[in-house]
Parts: C-alpha cells; sequence; structure tokens
C-alpha cells in the first residue's frame, strides 16, 4: 500500500476523523487564549478613551481613533518619536558590524585547519550563553573610561560584541559546506585568499546573511537590559525604554501603552511576517543536528 | 579534507573579531570575577580587594536566599512547562496543511515581541478589575480567584511566569518542529506497520530521534530563565516584599540601585557558575548525541 492510499484509509476511519476533530477543538481554544492578549492590543490601541470608558477593552473599536498612536509619538508627551529614531540608528549598525565581524571570524573558522582551532570555535560559541548580568558592571564602568556612557555608541558597541557568537556560529556553518573546490579553483586562476573571500564567498552568503539579519536585528531592536544600563538621557534612550518610561507615565492610559507596544512591535512583526522563514531558520539551528 | 594552511591568513580574518570579542565580552566576564572580591561601592568611589568577604556575606543574606529560592522555583517551571506544551503543539501541528501553518505562525508570533512589552502586555491583562483575566475569572464563576494576581505575594512570580512562558513556548515549539522533520518518515510508517499505537511510535520511535531538539530546547529555556530580568522588572520589580526577586533581579537592585557593585558583582558570580554548569552539561550532551548519530 503506498503511504498516499494509506493516509487516505486511515482519514476515513471515524475514531480517527474524531480523535482529528478533537484535537483541532483543544488546538482552536488553545490559539484563542494565546492570541487574545494580542487581540486586545489591537482593539485598545485604536479606540478613545471615551469608547473605552463606554464599552470596556475588549470590544472592537466602533471608529477606528488614531489619538492613541498621535499622543505617544508626539515629542511633546510620549515622545516615541525619537526614541524610534534612536533605535534605528542603534539597531541596523550594530547589526550590519556584527554579521561582519561574525562573518570574517565564520570563514577564518569555517575554511581553515589550524592548530586549535575548534577550541578557538567553542571559546566564542559559548559567549553565546553567557548571561549578560556577568558583564553588566565591567561594561558600565568601561564605557564611562571611555567617555561612551550615555551614548548610542556604547550600545551599539556592546550588541556588535555579544553577537558575534552567534554570527559567527551561523558562517562558519554555512561556510564549511561551500564546497572547497569552488576555492581550489580560483586559487589555481590566481586569485588571493582575499580576493576569493570578497568576490567569490561573500556573494554566495546572502542566505545566511539573510537568516542573522533578521535574528540580529530582532534581538537588538527587542532588548532592553542593555541601554538600560548604559544609558540615561532622552537623547540615547531607545524605544524598549521610551515605552517602559511612558507606562510609568501614563499608569493608567491603556490605550496609550497599547500603542506605544504595537509601535515597539511593528519592526519585528514586519520581519516575522515577510521573513518569518529565516527568521525561524535562525532560531532552529543546532536543533536538528545537535 | 582542507589542506595545511599557514597560520597567517585564518589569524587575519579572525583578528577583528576576536579583538572585539575580548575586549567586551571576554574582558568583562573576567573583570566581573575581580570585582566580586572587592568593596567597591559607588560609582566613582575607590576599592579594595577584600577576598571572598562578598560571598561570605551573600551566603547568609536572606535577601539573597529569597532570590535563590525564586529562581529555583522559575527554573523548575521553565523546564518543564514550555517545554511540553511546546512539544505538544509541535506534535499536533507537525503536518503542513494550510491550517497548521497558520496555527503554527499564530503560536510562535510571540517569539518576535520584547519581553518589555509583553511584560506591559500582561500587566494590563492581569489588572485587578478591568483586566480579562479577571474579567474571564469572573464571568465563568470564579468570583474569589479573581485577585491582584501581580500584587499579592503568593502569586506574583508565577503571575509573571506565566507571561514569561507564552513567549517561550512558541521558541520550544519551532524548535520541535524542526527536530521532528530529521525523523524519517518511513521509521514512523514501519512502526504503525508493526502495529504499533501513536503512543508507543511516540515513545519508542519519535521521542528518541528528538533528543538533539530536546537538548538544545532544555538548554536554552535554562539558560533564558536564568537570566531573564527585563520582563520580571516591568512586571514586578521583583516585589512585592520581593516576592518575585530572582537572582538577575537581584543583581541589578544591589549593583545599580544600592549602587554595591562588589558586592552586585559576587551576585553575577553566582549566576555565572549556575550558567556555567548548564553550557558545560549542554556541550557534553552535543558530544554524546554526534557521536550516537555519526
Amino acid at each position: 500500500m503506498t503511504s498516499a492510499k494509506r493516509k487516505r484509509a486511515t482519514a476515513l476511519n471515524p475514531t480517527r476523523l474524531a480523535g482529528t476533530a478533537l484535537l483541532y477543538f483543544v488546538l482552536t481554544i488553545m490559539l484563542i487564549l494565546f492570541m487574545a492578549p494580542v487581540y486586545g492590543v489591537i482593539v485598545t490601541a485604536f479606540k478613545t478613551a471615551t469608547e473605552v470608558a463606554l464599552q470596556g477593552y475588549w470590544t472592537p473599536p466602533a471608529t477606528i481613533s488614531i489619538d492613541n498612536f498621535a499622543r505617544v509619538m508626539d515629542p511633546e508627551q510620549g515622545n516615541l518619536s525619537l526614541y524610534l529614531g534612536n533605535s534605528v540608528l542603534l539597531t541596523i549598525p550594530a547589526s550590519l558590524l556584527s554579521i561582519a565581524l561574525g562573518t570574517l571570524a565564520g570563514y577564518g573558522l569555517g575554511k581553515y585547519r589550524f592548530k586549535l582551532d575548534g577550541l578557538l570555535f567553542i571559546f566564542i560559541v559559548a559567549g553565546m550563553f553567557l548571561p549578560p548580568q556577568i558583564a553588566l558592571i565591567p561594561v558600565f564602568r568601561l564605557m564611562n573610561a571611555f567617555g561612551l556612557y550615555d551614548t548610542l555608541w556604547a550600545v551599539i558597541i556592546i550588541h556588535t560584541a555579544f553577537g558575534i557568537p552567534i554570527c559567527t556560529l551561523v558562517m562558519r556553518n554555512f561556510f564549511q559546506v561551500v564546497p572547497n573546490a569552488l576555492r581550489e579553483a580560483a586559487l589555481i586562476d590566481g586569485a588571493n585568499e582575499y580576493g576569493i573571500f570578497f568576490r567569490i564567498m561573500l556573494p554566495l552568503t546572502l542566505p545566511a546573511l539573510a537568516v542573522l539579519a533578521t535574528l540580529q536585528f530582532t534581538w537588538i531592536w527587542n532588548d532592553f537590559l542593555w541601554p538600560f544600563i548604559l544609558t540615561q538621557k532622552a537623547d540615547s534612550r531607545t524605544i524598549m525604554l521610551g515605552i517602559v518610561n511612558l507606562t510609568g507615565q501614563y499608569t493608567v492610559d491603556w490605550g496609550g501603552q497599547a500603542a506605544a507596544s504595537l509601535i515597539g512591535s511593528l519592526p519585528t512583526l514586519f520581519i516575522f511576517i515577510f521573513f518569518q522563514r529565516y527568521f525561524i531558520k535562525g532560531l532552529t539551528l543546532g536543533a536538528v543536528k545537535g | 579534507m582542507q589542506r595545511r594552511h599557514k597560520w597567517i591568513i585564518p589569524a587575519s580574518f579572525l583578528f577583528f573579531p576576536l579583538l572585539v570579542y575580548c575586549a567586551f565580552v571576554i574582558f568583562p566576564t573576567a573583570n566581573s570575577l575581580y570585582y566580586s572580591f572587592t568593596d567597591w561601592a559607588g560609582y566613582g568611589a575607590e576599592f579594595n580587594f577584600i577576598g571572598l568577604a562578598n560571598f561570605d556575606k551573600i551566603f547568609t543574606d536572606r535577601l539573597f536566599g529569597n532570590a535563590i529560592k525564586n529562581t529555583l522555583i522559575w527554573f523548575a517551571l521553565a523546564i518543564f512547562v514550555p517545554t511540553l506544551i511546546g512539544l505538544g503543539l509541535a506534535l499536533a501541528l507537525q503536518g503542513k496543511s494550510k491550517i497548521n501553518t497558520v496555527y503554527k505562525s499564530l503560536f510562535y508570533l510571540p517569539i518576535c515581541l520584547s519581553p518589555v512589552i509583553i511584560g506591559i502586555i500582561w500587566v494590563w491583562l492581569y489588572s485587578p478589575k478591568l483586566g480579562i483575566v479577571n474579567i474571564f475569572l469572573r464571568a465563568i464563576g470564579l468570583e474569589h480567584l479573581a485577585i491582584a494576581w501581580l500584587a499579592r505575594p503568593n502569586t506574583a512570580l508565577i503571575s509573571v511566569f506565566v507571561a514569561w512562558a507564552w513567549q517561550q513556548t512558541g521558541l520550544n515549539m519551532v524548535i520541535f518542529l524542526a527536530g521532528l522533520t530529521s525523523v524519517p518518515t518511513p521509521l514512523v510508517e514501519a512502526a504503525k506497520v508493526d502495529g504499533a499505537n501513536y503512543w508507543q511510535t511516540l515513545r519508542r520511535v519519535i521521542i528518541p530521534m528528538l533528543r538533539p531538539a530536546l537538548v538544545v530546547v532544555l538548554a536554552l529555556t535554562a539558560i533564558n530563565a536564568l537570566k531573564s530580568f527585563e520582563i520580571i522588572w516591568v512586571m514586578t520589580k521583583g516585589g512585592p516584599f520581593n516576592n518575585s526577586d530572582t537572582l538577575a533581579v537581584f543583581m541589578y537592585t544591589e549593583s545599580f540601585r544600592k549602587l554595591k557593585l562588589g558586592y552586585g558583582s559576587s551576585a553575577a558570580v553566582v549566576l555565572f557558575v549556575m550558567t556555567l554548569v548548564i553550557i558545560v552539561l549542554y556541550f557534553r550532551q552535543i558530544s554524546a548525541a554526534e557521536e550516537l548519530y555519526d
């Protein structure tokens, strides 16, 4: 019996059908519970305070209002427009730098054999698991010593450094499976090692770079701890700090908080919707092979 | 196999990444160890080497003991709850049908949200009068359970944990799903032909094949659990009365609120040692798994 035939046979089995129906019933209930917070945030963000007072939070908005968004973005009020800009200025360079450094290290470890290369690889990858808490105080002190405390540079540098392990891991695994024949042919044609890296290898890495770009962007954008420790004034605050600050100011303004939460999540939701494949690939590295 | 190369070329590729990594990851880590042996208090102040005094003190500190207790509760819950639910979801949704694809996407949507935002959302969900949690409990007649979840000493920690698990479950599901793709269909089919029912197939065939994914899930969850700070800070700041104060929160409060930076460093070192144990176990499991499958 082919597997297609067997599938049909089992699908028609009534107990099995009832089992499947029950399974999806349970899954759907779970999904509703799971998605309730997201639904609540979306409907509340688009409602006016008056409507909330009349209808409560959980009904869909009668008219869609962007008052909440305007209020939290306004420089005179929530000031999220400033923090959004700061987050972009932080996240893009930090993502690019960590990926660039990870690509270099990944190439060095993936395509060359030398003494202690395996140990060096573990030394770098182990950094992935370090809790940031262990470095918090010394980094705080180091940035003060460099005069970088309370600037976006401090956060850019630290995210670049802490991104190196994951970027090295991904790129090293990637370069390991690029056929060596490619490199050897180019060497015979007289290309030098750096020419090969820039002209032949880099263009091949695009899918791996896309994986890392989605991962790094999401982590750095969403991070709170490092900017929380390393910045103070509004001019160097990121969006996540701005949002937390806002919850302190507008303790009961759930509409404003919901709008702020949506604004802060838009870029990563965008990645989730359009680059999900790459993002998932990055998250599941190592799950299949170990 | 690759030929041996002169070390100079790989070194030229590795130089800058290693420099940045050592300067801003390895050096601070080692430095933290050093600060944990000092009495550094206050940002500008001078400090002295005091040996193990901080560790003597920390292991008799009531607040530290409390933080360790909360961390262990959090850790134990983290190891089981999101892992089991994530595994269940992955097994239920592993088929490639349209409905499964949509369900999967929605279950892992929380992964892309910041822990800060998740915290804010859940504070609102838990709000005593207007939050959906209590609205729901009242609607199903459990009026007496409609309490101020985050303000009560005995429910604060677990309430924050639920919010955290909301995100971690989706992540675990994704990793299990990736692991399931490596379970060969013929093997599962063969088990069925041999008369194994679903539970037997699951226990004897699928779960053993999922071992690498399980190791990754457990290691990631364990480390995420130990270092999670943001969501707790946003939701309760460790309160009420330190009832949701974990080691990560304790370390922050001692260092940056009370400005006991030397003492805070020793808390960080304890956290680091706990993580180190997991990292070592993880790498050992992985090499064991590789031997098994190669």
